[in-house]
C-alpha cells in the first residue's frame, strides 16, 4: 500500500474553532484516518510530535509572540505544504483589527502594566504569510466542512485547494434573505468572502465580515453608501476592522486620506 | 381556448383541486417581502390583487441553486435518481411567465438541458394577473399579457376571476374542479376585462422609456458612464440571483478524500464575480466590474434579441427593488439617454 501523507495540525493563537471544524467532520473523520497519518494535533490526540516533519501543515491562527514566530518557521521548514487555515492565519482576524495604527505598544501597556515576559514575548497579532511563505489558504471562521475536506482532498492529491470566491451575499440570496443594506443595516455581505451559507443574515443579523475581505471588495462604495444611510464613518470603519485584519490596513488608510 | 368563471367564494376550494395534481406553491411573506413557498394548508393559499415579485423569481423551481448533477469513478458515471414532485405554483404575474418562456428557449435551443427539462415537465403554472407594484415596467417590455406559457391564468374581475385556460395539464384541473370552475361567464365579461386592463394600465408608476435602447446600447459601449457604475457596483451578485431570466451557473468536481469517486456539482454563479470569466492560464475576459456590467445589460437588452428573437428583460423591476447601489435597468437607460 502506498505510504498515506502525514499531516501536522497547528494551533496559535485564536478560539481553536477551525481545529475544531476538522473534528466537527464526525461522519468523514474515521475516512480521513484512513487516507493521510496525523503526526501532530494537540487538540484531538495524546503523543503528539513537538514539531513533525510532515507532507502538509495546517496551521490555525495568528502570530503573537516571539516563541509562537519562531515555532512557525520551524513549522515552515519541516512542512511539504503549508497551509494557513482559517481567518486568524489568513489576515490576523479579531486580534488583528487594530493593525497597522501604530499603538499596540500603548494598549499593550494599559491592559498588562509593566508585567515582565520571559517566555513568550508578546508582539502585535500579524497573520502568518507575514513571516513564512504560504502555499495555500482555507479561507474561514472556522472553515466550513465542505470547502475544509475539498481543501484536504485537493491537497492530499497534489492540487492547489480551491475555495469560494463570491461574496456571502450569493448564499444569502441562495436563502432568499431580503437585502439587509436595503433594509438600512450595517452588512459586510458584500465585502466578504462567502462559504459560510449566510447563516448571519439568514437569522435578520448583518454579516460582520468574519471569513475576511474577499478579492474584489469595493470598501469605497459601501463605506458611500452606508454614509448616506446616516451611519457615522467612524462606525463603519470599526465594523470593517473588526474582522478585517491585515487585509483592510491599507484600504482603511486609503479611505481615510480620501475622507 | 376554454375561458372559465372560478367564483371568488369558491376561491378557498382552489387549493383542494390543486393539491390532487402535486405539491401547491404561492408567495408567502417573509419580512417585508415574499417567496415562493409551499403551501400546506388551504387557509394559507393567499391570492393577492396585487402583482407579488417573490425575491427568487418562479426559475427556482427549474434549476436548483445547487445540486449533483452526475456521480462518477474513474470508468462510469451515473446521473443521480431525483424524485421530482409536481409542483403547482399559484399567482404568477405575466411578467414570470414571460421569463419562463424565455428560460424555455435558452434551456431547450441547439442543446436540451435534461436537468431543466425534467423540472419544467413537472412545474404547473397558474397565472395571475395583478395590479403592478412600484418598480414594475412591463408595460414598457410586453410582457404585461402573456399568451402561453401557463397551464391556467386568473384576471380578478370583481368577485370573480376569470380562468384562461392554457394546456391539457389546465384542461385537467379545470375538469377535476367541475364544482368550481363554471363555463358560465357573465354577459358583462367584456366590460369588465377591459375595465380591469384600463385600471392595470393607469397603475404603473415606473415609465422609464425603453424606446431605442437596443441600438443605444451600441452607440454607448465605449461611454464612460460604464466606468461610474463599475466605482459603484459591490459585485455583490444580487441583481443576478434575483433576475427572472439570468441562467449562469457553475460547475465543479468534488473527490471523495480516496479521489476514487466523485461528484459533479452545478451552482448559480454570478457574472459580476470575477471568477466567472476567469479561464486557463489566469487569463480574465472582463477584467473590470464595468465590463461586467456591460455585458449584463447588453445581454438582456441587445444579444438576447439576436439569439432568440426578443430582449430578456421582462420588466418585473427586481433589480430596481434590489441593487444596494442603485444600479438598475432605470438608472442605465437614463444614461443611455442623457
Amino acid at each position: 500500500m502506498k505510504k498515506k501523507p502525514t499531516l501536522g495540525i497547528y494551533g496559535f493563537t485564536g478560539c481553536a474553532g477551525c481545529q475544531l471544524a476538522i473534528l466537527d467532520c464526525e461522519d468523514i473523520l474515521v475516512d480521513l484516518f484512513n487516507y493521510v497519518d496525523i503526526k501532530v494535533f494537540f487538540e484531538a490526540m495524546s503523543n503528539n510530535e513537538d514539531i513533525a516533519n510532515v507532507d502538509i501543515a495546517l496551521v490555525e491562527g495568528s502570530i503573537n509572540t516571539n516563541k509562537q514566530l519562531n515555532e512557525l518557521k520551524e513549522i515552515r521548514d519541516k512542512a511539504g505544504v503549508l497551509v494557513a487555515f482559517g481567518s486568524c492565519a489568513n489576515h490576523g482576524c479579531v486580534q488583528a483589527m487594530a493593525l497597522g495604527d501604530g499603538k499596540w505598544e500603548e494598549r499593550f501597556t494599559k491592559v498588562y502594566g509593566d508585567a515582565k515576559f520571559t517566555v513568550a514575548i508578546p508582539r502585535e497579532a500579524q497573520p502568518i504569510h507575514k513571516f513564512v511563505k504560504v502555499d495555500a489558504f482555507i479561507p474561514g471562521c472556522p472553515p466550513s466542512t465542505l470547502q475544509m475536506l475539498r481543501a484536504l482532498t485537493q491537497l492530499l492529491h497534489g492540487n492547489q485547494p480551491t475555495y469560494t470566491n463570491s461574496p456571502v451575499c450569493l448564499e444569502c440570496k441562495f436563502r432568499e434573505n431580503e437585502c439587509l443594506l436595503n433594509d438600512g443595516k450595517l452588512c459586510l455581505g458584500p465585502l466578504t468572502m462567502g462559504g459560510c451559507t449566510a447563516p448571519c443574515p439568514s437569522h435578520n443579523t448583518p454579516c460582520i465580515g468574519c471569513w475576511g475581505i474577499i478579492e474584489e471588495a469595493n470598501h469605497t462604495s459601501e463605506l458611500t453608501l452606508l454614509k448616506e444611510k446616516g451611519f457615522k464613518t467612524e462606525d463603519i470603519i470599526r465594523r470593517f476592522r473588526i474582522f478585517g485584519g491585515s487585509k483592510i490596513v491599507e484600504k482603511v488608510q486609503r479611505l481615510l486620506e480620501v475622507e | 381556448m376554454r375561458i372559465l368563471k372560478l367564483s371568488k367564494k369558491d376561491e378557498k376550494k382552489l387549493y383542494d383541486v390543486l393539491i390532487e395534481f402535486g405539491e401547491v406553491w404561492a408567495p408567502v411573506s417573509k419580512g417585508s417581502k415574499y417567496v415562493y413557498g409551499k403551501i400546506e394548508k388551504k387557509e394559507d393559499l393567499i391570492i393577492y390583487e396585487k402583482c407579488i415579485l417573490p425575491i427568487i423569481p418562479v426559475k427556482k423551481f427549474l434549476m436548483p441553486q445547487d445540486f449533483t448533477m452526475l456521480n462518477f469513478t474513474p470508468s462510469k458515471y451515473s446521473i443521480p435518481e431525483e424524485d421530482i414532485p409536481t409542483t403547482v405554483v399559484v399567482g404568477v404575474p405575466a411578467c414570470a411567465i414571460h421569463a419562463v418562456n424565455i428560460l424555455d428557449k435558452f434551456y431547450t435551443t441547439d442543446y436540451v438541458d435534461n436537468y431543466y427539462m425534467k423540472r419544467r415537465e413537472k412545474l404547473i403554472i397558474v397565472g395571475k394577473s395583478g395590479l403592478p407594484e412600484e418598480n414594475c415596467f412591463c408595460h414598457k417590455t410586453n410582457t404585461s399579457i402573456v399568451e402561453e406559457g401557463y397551464d391556467l391564468f386568473l384576471f380578478d374581475l370583481g368577485d370573480y376571476y376569470l380562468v384562461w385556460v392554457g394546456s391539457e395539464k389546465g384542461d385537467d384541473i379545470v375538469r377535476k374542479g367541475s364544482d368550481i370552475f363554471s363555463e358560465e361567464v357573465p354577459k358583462d365579461v367584456s366590460k369588465k376585462f377591459v375595465e380591469f386592463r384600463r385600471k392595470k394600465s393607469n397603475c404603473f408608476t415606473n415609465d422609464v422609456d425603453l424606446e431605442g435602447v437596443t441600438d443605444l446600447m451600441e452607440l454607448n459601449y465605449n461611454a464612460p458612464f460604464w466606468d461610474e457604475f463599475g466605482e459603484k457596483c459591490l459585485s455583490c451578485g444580487q441583481c443576478t440571483m434575483v433576475c427572472p431570466t439570468c441562467t449562469c451557473f457553475n460547475v465543479i468536481d468534488d473527490l471523495a478524500l480516496s479521489a476514487e469517486t466523485g461528484g459533479r456539482r452545478r451552482y448559480w454563479d454570478s457574472c459580476m464575480f470575477k471568477d466567472y470569466s476567469l479561464v486557463a492560464g489566469h487569463h480574465n475576459f472582463r477584467e473590470s466590474k464595468a465590463e461586467r456590467l456591460k455585458l449584463w445589460y447588453t445581454h438582456k437588452l441587445k444579444a438576447f434579441i439576436g439569439h432568440f428573437g426578443s430582449p430578456s428583460c421582462v420588466g418585473c423591476g427586481r433589480c430596481i427593488e434590489t441593487c444596494p447601489v442603485n444600479i438598475n435597468i432605470v438608472t442605465v437607460v437614463e444614461k443611455l439617454k442623457s
